[in-house]
């Protein structure tokens, strides 16, 4: 009884939990970095760089504006952390995943959406005028990106599904199970829009650099995190790395799960280097090219094409092909 | 040990704020260039940030002018401690060309403590990348004084 309690503590601090979450999150994002650097023939931060610039901000002072709501200035950065970590916890990642429902991607799709309200609600409680335009913008981006992802999810859904009674499945489990028995789901002609859709929307609920139109550091003071200093800032910045393994690890269980080779280790290496490799799809050669899109670029280009793309499949999955 | 880490990555990602006190702008494109991919200073972790809140090293260019006086202070006065002062050109220097101007109100250490002052009109890029890497190792120095005297108060408490 005490080992399996023990056990479940160690799956939610150490694997595929808490720790292991931050140091995959910190190593794709400081290799992400890496990446564009060497792009764009620069050498490039040091790997660890993410790790750095926590620890750094954990070591400077923390000043909250007399303006701000002091509960929910240092709160908010903490929660949308907190949730993030839960949100990881229902992705399978080599095995199967800590938690699990019948309705993990429901769930999922709340908790992000709430961790980017939290980044919303911090910025609202500091009272700085350009938090108030980033978090407009911040609200911009999710209605633009959520449309897009929810369909991308329902047309995944269905596929995984039609083995079914319901049709439409929303557990990660049935999804991965569905995916061992046929081919992974990218496999299938019908679902590459909606891979690239995903590709798409992953940069944008990130907010990596051409879609970070909350953050803007040239026109907004850092949008959001205008009056963030200190431990709450190195929370907000960790969080984004998480962020990144979150997405891409969504991407590799919706579309690439139920891989197995029997062994653990070699199911995580082989997880690890997709995460690469969408991490460099979706997140390294739009930052590597493009400049910042402007609001209503990204609210157009996500509500036509992104949407459309994603569209596409579902139709195709909806009647059958 | 945890502090030790800490204090070690305070040189390893010093950000950079850039206040412009009146320059001419030909230090603000060189301090610009050495971000580039040329000179390509994020190598050593810098980064330009848009905040004073979020800032490290405090970049001053330009001869103070009475204008921008007020606004430097209030700026100055927002960012976290520890932060180094780096004065950039020979402007906030001696005041370089505009000396004796009825409009300008420097040098720059009447206002603040400056740690690292970089000459030059406009100071090369590899002047200003040495400038910042001496900076961020005071930065870490401010650090770890800052932690010993914390330690010395408590200890009076106690
Ligand atoms: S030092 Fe020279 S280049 Fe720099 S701001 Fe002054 S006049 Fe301009």
């Amino acid at each position: 009884m005490s080992f399996d309690i023990l056990w479940f503590a160690f799956h939610i601090l150490i694997f595929p939990g808490l720790l292991f979450i931050v140091v995959m999150g910190v190593l794709l994002m400081g290799i992400n970095n890496k990446m564009v650097a060497r792009m764009q023939n620069r050498v490039g931060p040091p790997i660890l760089q993410p790790w750095y610039d926590f620890l750094k901000c954990c070591g400077k002072e923390t000043i909250i504006p007399r303006r701000a709501q002091k509960f929910v200035f240092i709160g908010a950065p903490i929660l949308g952390f907190a949730v993030l970590i839960t949100a990881a916890l229902f992705i399978p990642f080599g095995g199967s995943s800590v938690l699990s429902s019948t309705g993990d991607i429901v769930v999922i799709l709340y908790l992000l959406t709430f961790c980017s309200v939290m980044s919303i609600v911090g910025a609202a409680a500091s009272g700085s005028p350009y938090a108030g335009v980033g978090l407009s913008r911040e609200m911009v981006a999710m209605i633009a990106y959520e449309l897009p992802f929810v369909l991308v999810l329902l047309a995944v859904g269905k596929l995984a599904g039609s083995d079914s009674a319901q049709g439409v499945t929303f557990s990660l489990a049935t999804i991965t199970e569905w995916q061992t028995a046929h081919l992974p789901v990218i496999c299938h002609i019908s679902m590459i829009p909606a891979a690239i859709a995903m590709l798409f929307v992953i940069p944008c609920e990130i907010g990596m650099h051409p879609f970070d139109i909350a953050e803007a550091e040239t026109e907004l003071c850092e949008g959001t995190l205008t009056e963030y200093s200190g431990a709450p800032l190195g929370v907000y910045k960790l969080t984004h790395c998480v962020k990144v393994y979150v997405m891409t690890a969504l991407f590799t269980a919706l579309f690439m799960g139920g891989i197995t080779t029997g062994m653990v280790v070699v199911d995580v290496l082989i997880k690890i280097l997709v995460c690469l490799v969408v991490t460099f799809l979706s997140m390294t050669l739009p930052h590597a090219v493009c400049a910042r899109f402007k609001v209503e670029q990204v609210f157009k280009f996500y509500w036509t094409f992104v949407s459309a793309l994603a569209l596409i499949s579902l139709v195709l999955v909806w009647i059958g092909l | 040990m945890f502090q030790k880490m800490i204090d070690d990555s305070m040189k390893r990602s010093p950000w950079i704020f850039h206040i412009n006190a009146g320059s001419c702008n030909g230090c603000d494109i060189e301090l610009v260039s050495v971000l580039t991919p040329r000179y390509d200073a994020e190598r050593f972790g810098f980064r330009l940030t848009g905040s004073p809140r979020q800032a490290d090293i405090v970049v001053v260019s330009g001869p103070i002018t009475l204008q921008s006086r007020d606004r430097m202070i209030r700026t100055l006065a927002q960012v976290p401690e520890p932060f180094c002062v780096v004065s950039l050109g020979s402007c906030p220097r001696s005041g370089n060309v505009f000396k004796g101007s009825y409009a300008i109100d420097g040098p720059l250490e009447k206002w603040t403590h400056v740690d690292v002052s970089v000459g030059g009109c406009t100071p090369k890029p590899e002047a200003i990348i040495a400038a910042l890497a001496k900076a961020s190792a005071i930065l870490e120095e401010k650090r770890k004084a800052m932690r010993q005297a914390d330690k010395a108060d408590k200890e009076k408490r106690s």
